[in-house]
């Protein structure tokens, strides 16, 4: 590209390094940046040592919606919300900052991490276009991805109620029976 | 703890906190903001803060830093000791979202 800016070349470096490093696709690079595909391919080899994997990127909102990534999937709509309101990011940027804190949310909480830099990415990308959308659970009134033809009205969140199908193995099962006892309890 | 001991260790806590916010807003500032729970306004100032200004503030006889939060609920997430993993892991998540979304209504 003639007339660009060696300052913003930088940055697109930056962030194309950054969001590699952080487990992104090339899918994601090549819309959250500027630079060509020969240059993010060599990127890419660069860093993970390895061509990046081939194929599309999965296109549904399902996976969203489902029990425990909708957990993981809204607890990094919150922090990117929180991150976005309080400082002026560019939308990538705040991406990837809300994506670290997320991660070090769960290594601090010893949490598998559920929800992958693509999928993160995909995330606000679903909201942007109005697919998802957040809602606050009509119980405890935290905020959570839901689908935006869902009816919000009598929305609970997967805290409050844990859908007698969540998970099918032993330790899915233990963790169920708590929470319904917990339920109860209250 | 006699007053001037007790002064001494607000001292301290003032210093050490007011550095530690300095350096993280320094280092990444929507990052501290998140941390610190504070708007891009009080950031500012706490940036542009001299050493000189900081030892004076540090040395005053109250509290620099405040509690978080004075909501019951967040208060009992984050302080409840859950055997079960699941559940813990349940109140992390949602204290943690709590406190993000709180933040960013006050923006």
């Amino acid at each position: 590209m003639a007339g660009k800016s060696v300052i913003d070349d930088a940055r697109e470096v930056r962030r194309a390094t950054e969001l590699v490093e952080l487990g992104a696709r090339l899918q994601v690079l090549e819309t959250e940046t500027k630079l060509s595909r020969e240059r993010l391919l060599r990127l890419y080899k660069e860093i993970r040592g390895e061509s990046p994997p081939k194929g599309l990127l999965p296109f549904s909102t399902d996976w969203f919606v489902t029990w425990m990534p909708n957990i993981h999937a809204s607890l990094f709509m919150s922090i990117y919300d929180c991150l976005i309101k309080t400082s002026e990011l560019d939308d990538v940027d705040a991406i990837i900052k809300a994506y670290r804190l997320y991660l070090e949310h769960c290594s601090t909480h010893e949490l598998e991490v559920v929800l992958s830099m693509t999928r993160a990415w995909r995330l606000v990308k679903f909201i942007d276009a109005a697919m998802l959308r957040r809602t606050p659970c009509t119980q405890c009134g935290t905020h959570f991805v839901m689908r935006t033809d869902d009816l919000a009205h009598q929305f609970v969140c997967g805290l409050c109620h844990v859908p007698s199908r969540a998970g099918k193995t032993k330790a899915a099962r233990a963790r169920r029976d708590a929470l319904v006892a917990e339920h109860a309890a209250h | 703890m006699k007053t001037e001991q007790l002064l001494e260790e607000i001292r301290e806590a003032n210093l050490t906190y007011l550095l530690l916010a300095q350096q993280m807003i320094r280092q990444d500032k929507p990052q501290a903001l998140f941390r610190l729970g504070i708007t891009e306004h009080v950031a500012e100032l706490v940036d542009n803060l001299s050493t000189g200004q900081i030892l004076k503030i540090a040395g005053s006889n109250m509290l620099m830093c405040q509690f978080r939060f004075d909501d019951q609920i967040v208060w009992n997430l984050i302080t409840s000791h859950e055997e079960d993993r699941s559940r813990s892991m349940m109140n992390g998540v949602r204290a943690a979202m709590l406190m993000s979304d709180q933040l960013a209504e006050a923006a």
